[in-house]
């Protein structure tokens, strides 16, 4: 006897090879599944994979059951139909083409993890099992195939459909550094008329990770200038530690500012301030040779503009320098301050 | 930039309108004010904490003043030395209040304690929470931002500590 399932009724029969490949394949992906339905009542008509098949439970079960499997199958079927158990025996795997391809279908279902779609009608996942010919696109959406499959493509779809499970896994595997995985956002472009943007591998490519990416460049481009000014820190990889060593350098030179305006306000006030003699001087120990650069160009406006000298109560000399001293006595005689100090140093022509 | 020369002193190419140069002329300009308006008194220490005080200010003062408005953190000092004494530490402290919940008593960039603080774990976060109460008006900042403004401060800082210690040297040479 045969099982004629549901629709086509076309009872061809399969050999004795494909049916045991079959069985094989789907016992390896069914077993769990078969015994969470069978614990289920029985007359859960409704559940997916029975009504996959359009059969009562336990003819389901038994059409699972094939002499093979039967082992890997712990809990007995529960059969209360009489004319099962002319089935064990000659077992005949009811080859339909809507049969193995909804079975086929749930068994890709069960493999990926997504039942959905329990319905015999065309599930929106046809692409998912139909393409075998995309196997070698890992990363873009397959084409979707025509969805009927003629009985001797099917032998090779469903081997094929599980070549593609592992290859999908092996796929997600590959790709896994990136936070939504590549295959779901090429499943969700299918359906959606977005734009396909080729990503690098592993790289996702919606709108969100792409702006957070260049973010996230921009960051790093920033903290490498921050590694180069701030000393010691070039070697030092890891952002943490990176900016660990910034807080710090900027702390110290904080510091340091606390630290010489403490120093300029302990220093006698009385002390006279003659830059005068600062630049004359050609000691580089005595002065930051950059500062004396760097004052003088400055006082060349204020060479042209104040004419006169401003008298302030407090005469400012400095009487730094030992060595270059007489000749800078008379210059420091009047009330002068340091910027026309410096007027007065250019007009006496005391040029070192 | 360095680009011009003066014309008859053989010194090094500075430009005389560089930021050490800026930041000198209007330092300078200021210590002489607070060395003239100080009475004659001997240095004793609240004397002496008093004119610490004021110079950190002018430093601060000038510096900003250097780099006008052109940064988020010279805006910030300057706002935040503009609104200082008369009703300062309300306004600061109402300003402070709604970005963090903190108390201080005294403006002042540096006094926050930091020794205390450990990593607590999320790296990013503390030190950038970290990085923001040391930069002056870095509380309001992305990242990136902040990272930007941290390196100029950087830069500042650097020219600020150089002059006030080429300053104290020439000073204390006697």
């Amino acid at each position: 006897m045969e099982l004629n399932a549901g629709t086509g009724g076309n009872g061809s029969h399969k050999t004795a090879s494909e049916r045991d490949e079959v069985a094989a394949l789907e016992s390896l992906q069914f077993t769990d599944e078969i015994r969470r339905l069978m614990s289920a009542p029985g007359g859960d008509n409704a559940s997916s994979f029975t009504a996959l098949l359009e059969l009562p439970a336990p003819q389901a079960v038994q059409l699972i059951h094939s002499p093979e499997s039967a082992k890997l199958i712990a809990a007995p079927a529960p059969a209360p139909a009489p004319n099962v158990d002319d089935f064990r025996g000659s077992f005949q795997f009811p080859f339909n083409c809507g049969l193995i391809d909804r079975a086929a279908r749930f068994s890709v279902f069960a493999g990926d993890g997504n039942i959905n779609g329990n319905n015999k009608s065309n599930s929106p996942e046809p692409t998912s099992y139909n393409s075998s010919a995309s196997l070698q696109k890992p990363v873009k959406s397959e084409p979707a195939e025509t969805e009927s499959s003629q009985p001797l493509v099917s032998d090779p779809t469903v081997e094929n459909r599980s070549i593609k499970r592992k290859d999908r896994e092996k796929v997600k595997g590959s790709s896994k550094k990136s936070k939504t995985s590549v295959k779901e956002s090429s499943d969700d472009a299918e359906k959606l008329p977005y734009v396909h943007v080729r990503a690098r591998r592993g790289q996702a490519t919606d709108s969100h990770s792409l702006a957070e990416r260049a973010r996230r460049e921009k960051i790093n481009a920033r903290m490498k200038l921050l590694q180069d000014l701030v000393p010691g820190c070039s070697k030092i990889s890891g952002t943490a530690i990176v900016l660990d060593e910034i807080i710090n350098h900027v702390q110290s030179l904080q510091r340091q500012v606390e630290f010489l305006s403490m120093r300029l306000a302990a220093v006698n006030p009385r002390i006279d301030f003659n830059l005068d003699s600062v630049f004359t001087a050609e000691s580089g120990s005595l002065m930051d040779s950059n500062f004396s650069g760097m004052v003088i160009p400055m006082m060349w406006p204020e060479v042209q503009l104040n004419g006169n000298r401003q008298q302030y109560p407090q005469q400012l000399h400095l009487d730094a320098f030992q060595q270059p001293v007489s000749g800078r006595e008379e210059v420091c005689n009047s009330y002068i301050t340091p910027e026309n100090s410096l007027l007065n140093y250019d007009s006496s022509g005391n040029s070192a | 930039m360095n680009t011009s020369k003066p014309p008859t002193m053989d010194l090094q190419n500075l430009n005389p309108s560089s930021l050490k140069s800026r930041f000198a002329t209007r330092f300078l300009r200021a210590l002489t004010k607070i060395n003239a308006q100080k009475p004659i008194s001997p240095s004793s220490p609240t004397e002496i904490f008093q004119r610490y005080r004021r110079i950190k200010v002018a430093a601060d003062k000038s510096m900003a003043y250097s780099v006008r408005s052109r940064r988020t953190w010279s805006r910030a000092t300057l706002w935040r030395l503009r609104t200082r004494s008369p009703r300062s530490r309300l306004a600061t402290l109402a300003r402070r209040s709604s970005v963090k919940t903190r108390t201080t008593t005294v403006v002042d960039k540096t006094s926050h304690g930091k020794e205390n603080k450990e990593e607590r774990g999320a790296g990013l976060g503390v030190e950038e929470e970290e990085l923001r109460e040391l930069v002056p008006g870095g509380e309001a900042m992305d990242l990136c931002n902040l990272l930007d403004e941290t390196a100029h401060y950087i830069k500042c800082l650097t020219t600020q500590v150089q002059v006030m210690r080429t300053i104290a040297n020439l000073y204390s040479l006697d």
